[in-house]
Order: structure tokens, then C-alpha cells, then sequence
């Protein structure tokens, strides 16, 4: 079996329009997170690793499972759509044990893997009320409880924290990186920057159809080229330390931080100008902290696709 | 293997049947397929009132009338003859009419009706100036006739548009009504052969249909044997064919629903809008009669009107057109019709089968 979420040259055409164009990925377990603006493929791609949708060209396999095998492939994936509607007349109890029925299991262990999953995504109270009286963020939770009943090693998660309140946005960034960190895939969409950056051990970024970028975030940054890097400097005396820094010539910009406790400055070789700032630390100069201030999803974001792109 | 499908088919059928049933869009079918039982139920309480109204005129009758004796009376008999032949007339009324002839003249002529009753018969007789003018039988309950009409409205009313619709309104909304719901994927989202779902939903909507159209069927067949004296009914039940013709009836209702069934699953795969493969299909099973012998058996009414105990004769003066529809021109053993259903139904299965794999979910296109 392959260890891989693998796409090979995907396209994906409805009619004319263009879904995702020449998709070459090759998703590795832990949290990947699928961030772009609108319409730029995310949710194609979802349905395409999961066979709700067949590729206009290319070839897609699940762990060494082609997406037309949904018999062999939902035992191992598990999707939560974006789609907002459920079989009519159902309580939450039996929406998710009557498709784990239909999985194969007898009524016992139906049963037993629903209740599992309703407590799982805290709806254990609600769970014998009908589905059509959820809230939002409820029925987004059943949506959830539904697709890891069955302990899926791919977890296909299309914007599962919307509507959710805090606190069961921590509960469910929990329960991926417990299931990253036991060896799982997690692919998750979302338009939360801030806390793509947190959960994800990489991040698949998509504008207009294409994948701009993949790997983890650290890296991806390291490879544009066309923005400098910026670290943050915390010292006590950032005056005399930004005339020293000027004096090198890996700095291109130097500016003191608004707090007067550190310096904000780009750099277009970082791996020398770390090297240059250890001398100057070696030569007296107290340096508390040093951090890369835009090697995170938002930044790699903006330098890729542009911030003034609708996210989601 | 096989076992697992088996065990997955009753899961997608268990859970298809309570949405099949109940499902809000649905609710027609179940006023369709009651529409055939209110018309026998009306029609059994128009007799059974009639029949009422013949026990009070036997009861009122100088002597009791054999229906011989009611065909006996023609037009031109003096009103004593009548009395002769039939006793006192237990309904009677009488006018006069002023004739106008010429300016200032006119004729009295005085008219009398008579109504007689042989018990199951009703005889009506108008007379004028004592000399019977017109007459007129409306006839009591006649279970030979009766069950012409009964198989009349089964095979161009009960299969052609109830069950025919019904079908169309359960096996098209099987996958197309959760393309509208947008619940669909979730179906595709389980680790369930295409196939497997397929025939779950398949099943679903056959039992559901079964259910529905062969309790209309009971329910008609018990409308209509209703307001026949209980011996007549025993007769006709257990010494002349009643409870095999109804048997036969059930069983073609089954097949009917297995047939549409059967088209409408593949049609509600390729069409968006039921109207225009409902539309297409009627019509295709309307020019059935007139097809060559090969595309008539690309249908299903083809094998259901052979497969029907009574044959509906043609009346005299029936134009070609018209009798061609009644009559069954190629006419093929029970088996054989029973065989050709089950092969149309397995090949547009097959249809359904290969499209389910290609279905994709793109509810925003709908």
C-alpha cells in the first residue's frame, strides 16, 4: 500500500470552466492544510481525492486506493463536506449510525462507533434530536462525528471549524492533531489563517486552479525569493545594534520596533546574516531573541498569491 | 463477497424505505393510487343504493318479475297488456299535456310512466294515451360485464397513468431527490459499491411501490366486489376464476412496478427534469400497438397487457385506431411475457448500473 495521497497531473474541467489545472501533490501524513481564495480549487480538490468528482485527465490514489474504489477507499477516508443538508427526518444519533450500517457494521457495533463519535464532537445531548433543529455549528459537528466514526486514517475536513465557538475549535484541533500525531492524514481547508499556522504540519496553497506551493511553511518561504526575509531582533540597546547591523551588507532594511526593544530588518541571505549577528553577539552586544517575522502562512500568503485576494 | 453487498443492499434499502414512504414530494402518489378505489367505491355505493331502490319496488309488485318478463314489453303495447304481463306498476305517475294544433285548438294527450323491478333490473316505460311509447332497462349488478370494466380501468387507467406515474414520481426522486436535497454524497462517502447503493435504492423503491399500488389493487378489487350479493361473490371467487384473476392482477401490478421502476431509475440518471423522460416514455408506451414487433418489446405495457386474465373485447363500430390500442395484435405466452419484462427491466438496470459510476456530485449545477 502506498503511504501517499498522490495526485498526477490532475485537471478537473466543468465544461469550460477550469477547476484545479496540472495537479502534481504528494500529501505525506501529519495536517495539511489546502488554503487560496475563492474558487481556487480547494474544495475540487477534496471531492476529487474522494471520488465525488473523476478528474477531466491525470490519476488520483488514496494510500494506493484509486478514488473509483469507494468500497476499499472509505475504509480508509473519511470526507466532511462543506455541503449544509442531510437526509430528511433523521436525529443526529441515526444519521451517523444508519451510514456506518450501510459500512458494513452489524447494528452492535453501528451503534457502539456512533455513540464513540457523537461524544467525540460533543453532541451527545443533542444526539436523539432531530438533525433539522441543529444549530449551524451542531450540524457542522455531526457532519464531523459522521465522517471519523469509523476511524478513517484520511481525514478530508472542508472548513470544519466554521460556525464552531471557541472552545470546540480547540476540542477539534485537538482531535486532528491527535490523529496526525498517531500517523493519520488530515487534509483540511480553511480560511483562518492564523490558525492554519497553528494546526498544520504543511500547507498546499491554490490560486485560480493551481497549486502555487507545498511543503511545510518554513520551507516554502525559504524558497521565495522575491521578498526578503524578515527577523525580529529583541535587544535592549537596538540603536547601537542596528549601526553595527548596517555596517554588514546581508541587512537591506533596518527599522527600531515601536516598543524601542528590538529591531524589524530584511534580509536576503538569512543563513549569513545569522552568522554575522552571532559575531556581533560574541562581540558584546546583548541579544535576547532572534525570530523570523514573516515565516508564517499569512506572509507566504500574501508574497504568493496577494492580499488582496478574497481568502477563505 | 456477495454476502457483504447483500447485507449493504438491505442497509441502503432499510434506510431508503422510511424517505421513500414519507417523503413530502411523494404525498401525490399515494392520492393517485387512491383515485381507481374511490371510483369503485363510488360506483359500489351507486349500485348499492340502486339496489335498495330495487328490493322496495320488488316488495311493492303484484308478483315477482324475472328479467325475461321485463325484455317482454315493447313499444306499442296498451298499458292493459303491460298490467297483464306485469302486474301492477308498484311507481306510477301520470300527466296531462295540452297539445297546441291549429290557431285556437289543442289535444289532450295523457302521458303515464311505469317503473318495474325484477329485483337486480329496473324497467322504465313511458306511455301516451295508454300505449307505451318508449322503454328503458338499466341494468343491476352484472359481474360478467362488471369485470370487463374492471379490466378495462386496470389496464388504460390503473397501469398506464397510476402506477405509471407513481413510479415515475418514486424511482426518479430515488437518486434525483437527493441531488435536490444535496444528500447524496453522503451515499458515495461509504465504503459502498456504486451498484450496491444502486440496488438498495432500487429495492427501496420497488417494495415501496409494491406496497402502495398492490394495496390500491386489493382495495379495488374489494370496492368492486362489494355490492354483489355474497353468493354471487363466492361464486365468482372460488368456482370461476375471481381469486386467480385477482391473483394475476396483484402480479402484474408487481411486474409494472418493476418495470417502470426500472426505466425511471435510468431515466431519473440522465434526465435533470422528470417531464421529458416521463413525456417520452408515455408516448413510447402509448405507440406501443403500432411499433414493429421488435421495439414492441422494448416496453413494458407490451408484456403486462399480455400478461392481464381478461381480454377487453372491442365494441362493434370501434374505429381501427382505437381497437388496435385494445386488441393485443402479438400476443406471446405468460412465461414468455414474465421472461421479456424481467430482460427490459435487467437491461435498463444495467443502464442505471453504468451511469451510477460515472454520477458525479456538482449540486451546484443543478
Amino acid at each position: 500500500m502506498n503511504d501517499r495521497i498522490v495526485f498526477e497531473d490532475v485537471s478537473k474541467f466543468y465544461g469550460e470552466i477550469l477547476g484545479v489545472n496540472r495537479v502534481n501533490l504528494s500529501v505525506p501524513p501529519g495536517i495539511t492544510s489546502l488554503v487560496g481564495p475563492n474558487g481556487s480549487g480547494k474544495t475540487t480538490l477534496m471531492n476529487l481525492m474522494t471520488g465525488l468528482v473523476r478528474p477531466s485527465r491525470g490519476r488520483i490514489e488514496v494510500l494506493g486506493y484509486e478514488t473509483d474504489d469507494p468500497e476499499n477507499l472509505f475504509k480508509v477516508v473519511g470526507y466532511s463536506t462543506q455541503f449544509d443538508a442531510f437526509p430528511r427526518g433523521l436525529t443526529g444519533f441515526q444519521f451517523v449510525a444508519s451510514f456506518l450500517r450501510l459500512a458494513g457494521n452489524d447494528a452492535a457495533t453501528a451503534e457502539q462507533l456512533a455513540w464513540r463519535a457523537i461524544e467525540r464532537a460533543n453532541l451527545t445531548e443533542a444526539a436523539h434530536r432531530n438533525i433539522a433543529g441543529y444549530s449551524k455549528g451542531m450540524r457542522q459537528r455531526i457532519r464531523l462525528a459522521q465522517a471519523i466514526a469509523h476511524d478513517p486514517i484520511v481525514m478530508v475536513l472542508d472548513e470544519p471549524l466554521n460556525g464552531l465557538d471557541p472552545l470546540a475549535r480547540s476540542e477539534m484541533i485537538a482531535l486532528f492533531r491527535a490523529a496526525a500525531d498517531r500517523g493519520g492524514y488530515v487534509i483540511i481547508s480553511s480560511h483562518i489563517l492564523h490558525e492554519v499556522d497553528v494546526i498544520s504540519d504543511q500547507v498546499i496553497l491554490l490560486s485560480n486552479g493551481y497549486v502555487v506551493a507545498e511543503g511545510k511553511i518554513s520551507e516554502v518561504r525559504s524558497e521565495i525569493q522575491d521578498h526578503p526575509t524578515q527577523i525580529l531582533v529583541r535587544c535592549s540597546r537596538p540603536r547601537e545594534l542596528a549601526s553595527k547591523i548596517l555596517e554588514q551588507e546581508q541587512a537591506i532594511e533596518v527599522a527600531i520596533h515601536r516598543d524601542e526593544h528590538g529591531l524589524l530588518l530584511k534580509t536576503r541571505d538569512a543563513d549569513r546574516f545569522y552568522l554575522a549577528l552571532n559575531q556581533l553577539a560574541l562581540n558584546g552586544i546583548d541579544i535576547e531573541s532572534v525570530t523570523p517575522a514573516d515565516d508564517d502562512v499569512l506572509s507566504v500568503y500574501e508574497y504568493l498569491i496577494g492580499s488582496e485576494e478574497a481568502i477563505r | 463477497m456477495t454476502v457483504a453487498w447483500w447485507e449493504q443492499v438491505k442497509a441502503v434499502a432499510g434506510l431508503e424505505m422510511k424517505k421513500t414512504f414519507l417523503a413530502r414530494r411523494g404525498l401525490w402518489i399515494y392520492l393517485v393510487a387512491a383515485a381507481p378505489v374511490l371510483l369503485f367505491v363510488a360506483y359500489a355505493i351507486v349500485m348499492s343504493v340502486q339496489q335498495g331502490h330495487n328490493v322496495g319496488l320488488v316488495r311493492q309488485s303484484d308478483r315477482p318479475l324475472a328479467y325475461q318478463d321485463l325484455l317482454a314489453v315493447r313499444p306499442g303495447m296498451t298499458k292493459e297488456e303491460v298490467t297483464a304481463l306485469l302486474g301492477r306498476p308498484p311507481i306510477r305517475d301520470h300527466w296531462i299535456e295540452n297539445q297546441p294544433r291549429g290557431e285556437n285548438a289543442s289535444v289532450r294527450i295523457s302521458h303515464e310512466f311505469y317503473q318495474y323491478s325484477d329485483g337486480q333490473n329496473q324497467l322504465f316505460i313511458n306511455l301516451a294515451d295508454g300505449t307505451v311509447q318508449s322503454i328503458d332497462i338499466r341494468e343491476g349488478y352484472n359481474l360478467g360485464r362488471d369485470s370487463v370494466v374492471f379490466a378495462s380501468i386496470f389496464q388504460f387507467f390503473f397501469l398506464r397513468l397510476v402506477v405509471f406515474f407513481g413510479c415515475l414520481g418514486i424511482f426518479m426522486n430515488l437518486f434525483r431527490g437527493e441531488i435536490l436535497d444535496r444528500s447524496l454524497h453522503f451515499y458515495f462517502l461509504t465504503p459502498v459499491r456504486r451498484e450496491v447503493l444502486m440496488a438498495g435504492k432500487f429495492l427501496a423503491g420497488w417494495f415501496a411501490t409494491c406496497t402502495i399500488f398492490v394495496t390500491s389493487e386489493l382495495l379495488q378489487t374489494a370496492a368492486f366486489l362489494w355490492h354483489f350479493p355474497p353468493n354471487l361473490r363466492d361464486q365468482y371467487l372460488y368456482h370461476n376464476h375471481g381469486l386467480e384473476h385477482a391473483a394475476i392482477y396483484v402480479g402484474v401490478t408487481v411486474l409494472a412496478c418493476l418495470g417502470y421502476g426500472a426505466f425511471f431509475l435510468v431515466a431519473g440518471m440522465f434526465f435533470r427534469n422528470p417531464i421529458v423522460p416521463a413525456a417520452a416514455i408515455l408516448i413510447w408506451e402509448g405507440i406501443n400497438p403500432f411499433l414493429p414487433a421488435l421495439l414492441k418489446q422494448i416496453s413494458v405495457i407490451y408484456y403486462l397487457k399480455t400478461l392481464c386474465p381478461v381480454d377487453i373485447p372491442t365494441p362493434p363500430g370501434t374505429p381501427p385506431v382505437l381497437a388496435l390500442l385494445i386488441w393485443n395484435s402479438d400476443p406471446i405466452s405468460a412465461p414468455l411475457a414474465v421472461i421479456g419484462l424481467l430482460g427490459v427491466s435487467l437491461l435498463a438496470l444495467y443502464g442505471s448500473s453504468l451511469q451510477v459510476r460515472r454520477l458525479e456530485i456538482n449540486y451546484t449545477t443543478e
